[in-house]
């Protein structure tokens, strides 16, 4: 066992000293380049949505053409949705949008991110999606953004274990440190999603990155956050109760949504078979919308600002909104814009909040201290919820305002938003995304480690076997040999029949009629963790490994099993308690 | 003085132009009286023309309809007033390049003379009130303005929707980078009228710049929304008048050539010396309009009467805190219409 890790190890690499170094170099690099791409994606963004007509602040300069504005409103996203499609079709090797997920997976994997290109163009059509208005949110390009950064450091070789890792957690924590000015958000976020564990030799260089993103936005480009709250405080103490109750309202929201958007995606292609027609199609819906509601439009800036000023929103306004941001935001992300679901689902969030105040304080005159403290708590439990980031919703929150009484609030509904959703639906939108294609977080990160790693990995060499027609003497003459007890009695096409054990024999009888059905079997897809659960009351000496066609490939000792349980075990426990 | 400047200047002497006048059009009062010491007069000392000052209410639809049979030459200007002007062609090409060096051009600040207009001041759309009428506690912010209750009493508020719809959303607690964002939907535009709507009955309408800080010290109106140069002469002369800063709107005054003009030349010399640091510090002495010129801050000393430090009375000193609006002057000449439109909506819906 010891001798393993320290082979998994490998030669003795650089100093602590030195490690420490490379360390924080790295993080202030990667934090400074993420820093600077989030802004620029931002400005981007920006830029075409003034010139494409999509910024409120264009749109009514246009207001005595009625007919322009309209038709702008109609094609913009409609063809910068087909654009995007073809974007995805042609010159992405990935072929669809990249973005958190991807990125879980390769930090906690420790793999290479998607190749560089298909990271470029998924980059460059989440701004063509957000600048042509698309209902989508820019925080998961940001995020990806930021990784690829911090993906670039995989090619040095510094003997540092996990760098590549570190390093784009480094570029995670950057980029929402600068998108919200909250670097504490920055590091919770990358180490609550991304990271899932919190070892020094992590935490440190992804805080140094965290607070170089912070600043770069805020001393040296002096950029606003993107958005502001001023907040009085909660004057009644029942509202934490009311935030509460808050709270699994909009995590029955959050899950609809989500449930919606994973369900859309495979809906979408059975229905449309080109999938370059996919956005398009969702722009359209999206630009027919915003005729009648153009709050719809893009990232929604002003009307998150609208939800934390008392009545602005009439009830009816508010269901029709909430509706059709679910919907729209929902079709966007299924039918392959490029975007996330983190800034739609804080516009979301925070009509649910405001709609529950209305109620509240309209229908049922229960004295409140105004909408904004429900628009932020509604805001924040749909968001974590989606997201799967309660800490980092928090911290936001407190980042954002500076106010203690409006966090609190904020807390309590992330808290019972979170016990709702988890229950019902999981941890987060990404962990699901993840689950589908087989990594399962549910049961922690130990679990989807052990599944990675397949049982085939670690046949053994010196497992006897027997053809059908061979005598037991043969046999038996072999496995003393060998020093094992049993014997895997194959056909003539390879196929297992069972399991011969010496002594029971009795006379000529051949393999074919002494072997025993074998009482546990692994396929050759069977990993780790599930043959550590299939293990539980297993006698003997190797477990056989079958094809799908159930052609013998070999067997795993027991022994070996769980030593590759244990060394996977080691590698993660030495991976989330590393000091530098 | 200026390589280019001084080409103009000499031009200028070379023709025999002394015989026609230069009609300058301004807007009044105390602002009017500060540029004639300032600007005014020292041209016409330098290049012995007589200047005949008109007057306006600051619109581009006076300047359609009077400047070209009352002969204005140069007329004083909000900035998108000048860029509605300049796009219906009423106003006359600059070509700024030609005027001012390029070391004068980067001098400007915030922003540089464009096609048909130069900057010449900063000033602010403030919020003042009478000290007399309220004894204990005072208006501090935008949102005191819209308090009738805890600050009764009438307000002088301009007639049109300039300012005032800014202040609403202030007042609703929007961060200043989001008010024209805000002000942009229809939903925006609703909830400032509606903020407008709570003090409908207390508001005392004015169209001439001068006539707030008249209305506070004939203590006809206990706050006033106005400019801060006309606060501050009124305040200069003993009455017990306080401007509150948070929330003003910080404006580009242009200077702007009328296309009818029959003296271009020297309209162009009267803009070139009127944009002069010298000229612009000695306008801020007498009246507390900031220079749009860096090298200009500095020159600004004491009011040449009451030796008052001016600079501390400019829009843009630092020491006011509080919130700080800057006139969005593309969105103000784009959206002229649809305020209008909707503030005579809302004038409509109380009669």
């Amino acid at each position: 066992m010891r001798t393993r890790t320290q082979c998994r190890t490998g030669p003795p690499g650089p100093s602590p000293q030195l490690r420490m170094l490379v360390l924080i170099g790295v993080a202030l690099v990667v934090g400074c380049a993420a820093s600077l791409a989030a802004i620029a994606l931002v400005d981007l963004v920006a830029l075409l949505n003034d010139l494409l007509l999509v910024a409120p602040k264009t749109r009514v300069q246009w207001e005595s053409l009625p007919l322009l504005v309209a038709s702008a409103t109609l094609l913009v996203p409609t063809l910068g949705g087909f654009l995007v499609g073809l974007a995805h079709r042609y010159l992405s090797p990935a072929g669809h949008p990249l973005g958190p997920p991807a990125v879980i997976r390769a930090v906690q994997f420790h793999r290479t991110l998607p190749d560089l290109r298909s990271g470029l163009v998924s980059t460059a059509t989440a701004a063509l999606s957000l600048g042509a208005g698309a209902s989508v949110g820019q925080y998961g390009p940001m995020v990806y953004l930021g990784a690829l950064f911090g993906g670039a450091v995989h090619r040095l070789r510094l003997g540092i274990p996990g760098l590549a890792s570190i390093a784009v957690s480094c570029g995670v924590a950057a980029a929402i440190s600068t998108a919200f000015n909250a670097p504490v958000a920055g590091v919770l976020f990358a180490h609550e999603v991304v990271l899932r564990h919190y070892a020094t030799r992590a935490f440190a260089p992804v805080t140094v990155a965290s607070v170089t993103g912070y600043v770069i936005a805020n001393v040296v480009f002096e950029r606003p956050a993107l958005f502001r709250i001023d907040f009085p405080g909660v004057a009644h103490g029942y509202e934490f109760a009311l935030v509460a109750v808050l709270g699994v309202l909009v995590a029955g929201a959050a899950v609809g949504f989500m449930r919606l958007l994973l369900a859309l995606g495979p809906w979408l292609g059975r229905l449309i078979a080109a999938p370059a027609l996919r956005p398009a199609l969702a722009g359209l819906a999206v630009g027919l919308t915003a005729l009648a509601l153009p709050d719809v439009l893009g990232i929604g800036t002003s009307t998150l600002r609208f939800a934390t000023i008392d009545g602005a929103f009439g009830l009816g306004e508010l269901v029709v909104l909430i509706g059709a941001k679910i919907g729209l935001t929902a079709l966007c992300i299924g039918a392959g814009f490029s975007g996330g679901a983190f800034s739609p689902s804080l516009l979301i969030g925070s009509l649910v909040g405001v709609l529950f105040w209305t109620l509240l304080s309209g229908a049922l005159g229960v004295p409140s201290s105004g909408a904004a403290i429900y628009a932020i708590a509604g805001m924040m439990g749909f968001a974590s919820a989606v997201i799967g980031a309660p800490l980092t919703c928090i911290l936001i929150v407190f980042e954002l305002t500076r106010n203690y009484d409006v966090t609190i609030a904020a807390m309590v509904a992330v808290v019972f938003s979170n016990l709702v959703s988890h229950r019902v639906f999981g941890r987060s939108l990404f962990d699901e995304q993840l689950a589908r294609d087989g990594i399962d977080f549910s049961q922690g990160r130990d679990h989807p480690h052990m599944a990675a790693l397949r049982i085939v990995d670690h046949l053994t060499p010196d497992a006897v076997t027997a053809r059908a027609g061979e005598p037991p003497g043969d046999v038996d003459w072999r496995l003393a040999a060998k020093g094992w007890r049993e014997a895997f009695v194959l056909n003539g096409d390879d196929r297992l029949l069972g399991i011969y054990t010496p002594g029971r024999a009795a006379g000529e009888a051949t393999m074919a009629d002494l072997a025993q059905p074998a009482g546990l079997v692994f396929e050759d897809s069977t990993d780790l963790a599930e043959a550590m659960t299939r293990l539980r009351g297993f006698v003997g000496d190797a477990v056989p490994v079958v094809s799908d066609d159930g052609t013998y490939l070999g067997a795993v000792s027991e022994a070996d099993i769980v030593a590759a349980w244990l060394d996977e075990s080691a590698r993660l426990r030495e991976e989330e308690n590393a000091s530098v | 003085m200026r390589l280019s400047e001084l080409a103009v200047g000499m031009i200028l002497w070379a023709v025999p132009l002394a015989a026609q006048d230069l009609t300058v059009v301004s807007w009044g009062g105390a602002y009017e009286a500060a540029q004639r010491r300032a600007v005014i007069a020292p041209f016409a000392e330098e290049t012995g023309r007589s200047v005949t000052v008109a007057r306006y209410d600051g619109t581009w639809s006076a300047l359609a309809a009077r400047g070209a049979t009352e002969g204005w030459d140069v007329i004083d200007m909000l900035a998108d007033q000048a860029r509605v002007a300049c796009d219906k062609g009423l106003l006359l090409a600059l070509r700024p390049r030609e005027m001012f060096s390029r070391a004068a051009l980067s001098d400007f600040t915030p922003r540089r003379p464009d096609r048909c207009a130069v900057p010449q001041n900063a000033y602010a759309r403030v919020m003042a009130y009478d000290d007399r009428a309220f004894p204990g506690i005072k208006p501090t912010g935008i949102e005191d303005f819209f308090d009738t209750e805890r600050f009764p009493g009438p307000r002088a508020l301009q007639r049109g929707p300039d300012g005032i719809l800014e202040w609403a959303l202030l007042a609703e607690g929007v961060p200043p980078e989001q008010v024209y964002g805000l002000l942009s939907t229809d939903r925006g535009l609703r909830l400032a009228f509606r903020r407008l709507e709570t003090i409908r009955d207390d508001i005392l309408w004015w169209s001439d710049p001068s006539e707030p800080a008249q209305m506070l010290a004939e203590g006809r109106a206990v706050m006033a929304a106005g400019f801060n140069g006309r606060f501050f002469d009124v305040a200069q002369s003993g009455m017990p008048l306080d401007i509150v800063w948070d929330g003003r709107i910080i404006g580009i005054e242009v200077w702007a050539i009328a296309a009818s003009t029959d003296t271009p030349d020297a309209a162009r010399a009267f803009v070139a010396h009127a944009a002069r640091p010298e000229a612009m510090a000695r306008l801020a002495e007498r009246i507390p309009y900031g220079p749009t010129r860096v090298s200009a801050f500095e020159r600004i000393g004491l009011h040449p009467e009451t030796g008052v430090p001016m600079r501390a009375h400019l829009p843009n000193a630092p020491q006011h805190g509080g919130r700080v609006l800057v006139r969005d002057d593309a969105w103000y000449a784009n959206t002229e219409a649809l305020r209008d439109r909707r503030f005579r909506a809302w004038l409509a819906r109380g009669d």
